[in-house]
């Protein structure tokens, strides 16, 4: 029985996915949410937005996944950064989230980004 | 007699103080803490002076059980043998292990687990959020969970949920008990 390896989806926000953000990496393992803007059956090829941002999302391997325009989706995979500097995310797990509070995601965020520096900066007493 | 008197009030008072610090340092060991994923690996390890097993302490409070909720993102499955998979929360990815071989167990108690075990099988499955409950263990120097119950969860609000109630159990209750 080997080990388990398989990297977390660091949670992030559609707006930490900007060029200019430390998220913005190559292979970089995220895991976002967003409206579905565009899909192609095609390609399996998806846009997702929040607010301004936008990102596109390869669903190839998602095969369970019934997409509808409209609908709000999490997906979590790798961060492909092509040539443009455009980035996709190569989704691996996806699920379809309607209904979910994303005032209260978003707020969970900055709470947990609080939690886990104040554990960081006490490692002492963990 | 006052002296003595004293002096027993005093070993009272101090063995109320060291059955105090017993319980209140065992008072997570039968609860089912719930932690975020990144805490849970953090935990100390150390092996037990009575058994051959690990024990596990989150600031120097021992515990033994945990609740953890996330998104399944790896599932490996060895009929009869177990079911290995990986819940991810966001902060970090907890292996969890269930067991499927004891179906030809002679204990009642262990065929009935079997039975409980193989009907969480077909809910674990890849992006499915689910919310476990086991004991913790160590595997090749990692934590690892010993999944003795799984629910699925519907509701999309159920991680965010989990979340804000790991942090607030953290810094209200698993943070503020005495060593």
């Amino acid at each position: 029985m080997t080990s388990l390896e398989i990297k977390s989806g660091a949670l992030v926000s559609l707006q930490d996915l900007r060029p200019s953000s430390p998220f913005f990496k190559q292979g970089a393992s995220v895991r976002i949410i967003g409206k579905l803007q565009e899909y192609s059956t095609e390609t399996g090829l998806a846009v997702i937005i929040d607010g301004d941002d936008i990102l596109k999302v390869n669903t190839e391997h998602l095969r369970d996944l019934t997409f509808e325009v409209g609908s709000v989706y999490q997906f979590i995979g790798e961060l492909l950064i092509q040539p443009d500097n455009e980035g996709v995310l190569q989704a691996r797990v996806g699920r379809n989230v309607d209904g979910i509070d994303l005032n209260l995601y978003h707020q969970s965020l900055l709470l947990l980004r609080q939690f886990q520096a104040s554990h960081l900066n006490n490692p002492a007493t963990m | 007699m006052q002296q003595q008197g004293e002096g027993e009030g005093a070993n009272k008072n101090n063995n109320n103080n060291k059955a105090g610090s017993v319980s209140r340092s065992l008072s997570l060991q039968n609860t089912h803490v719930k932690l975020l994923a990144f805490d849970l690996l953090s935990l100390t390890q150390s092996p037990s002076a009575f058994t051959t097993t690990t024990s596990f302490c989150r600031r120097g409070i021992p515990l033994s059980r945990v609740e953890t909720l996330g998104t399944v993102t790896l599932r490996d499955l060895k009929p009869d043998r177990f079911l290995r998979f990986a819940l991810d929360d966001g902060t970090a990815c907890v292996p969890c292990i269930l067991w499927l071989n004891n179906r030809h167990s002679r204990s009642v108690a262990r065929r009935r687990r079997h039975e409980l075990a193989s009907r969480f099988v077909p809910l674990v499955t890849l992006g499915a959020v689910a919310r476990v409950r086991g004991r913790l263990a160590r595997y090749k120097g990692t934590v690892q969970v010993v999944v003795s119950d799984v629910v699925l969860e519907r509701d999309p609000n159920a991680e965010i949920l989990h979340r804000l109630d790991c942090i607030f159990l953290a810094r209200n209750c698993y943070n503020l008990l005495p060593k």
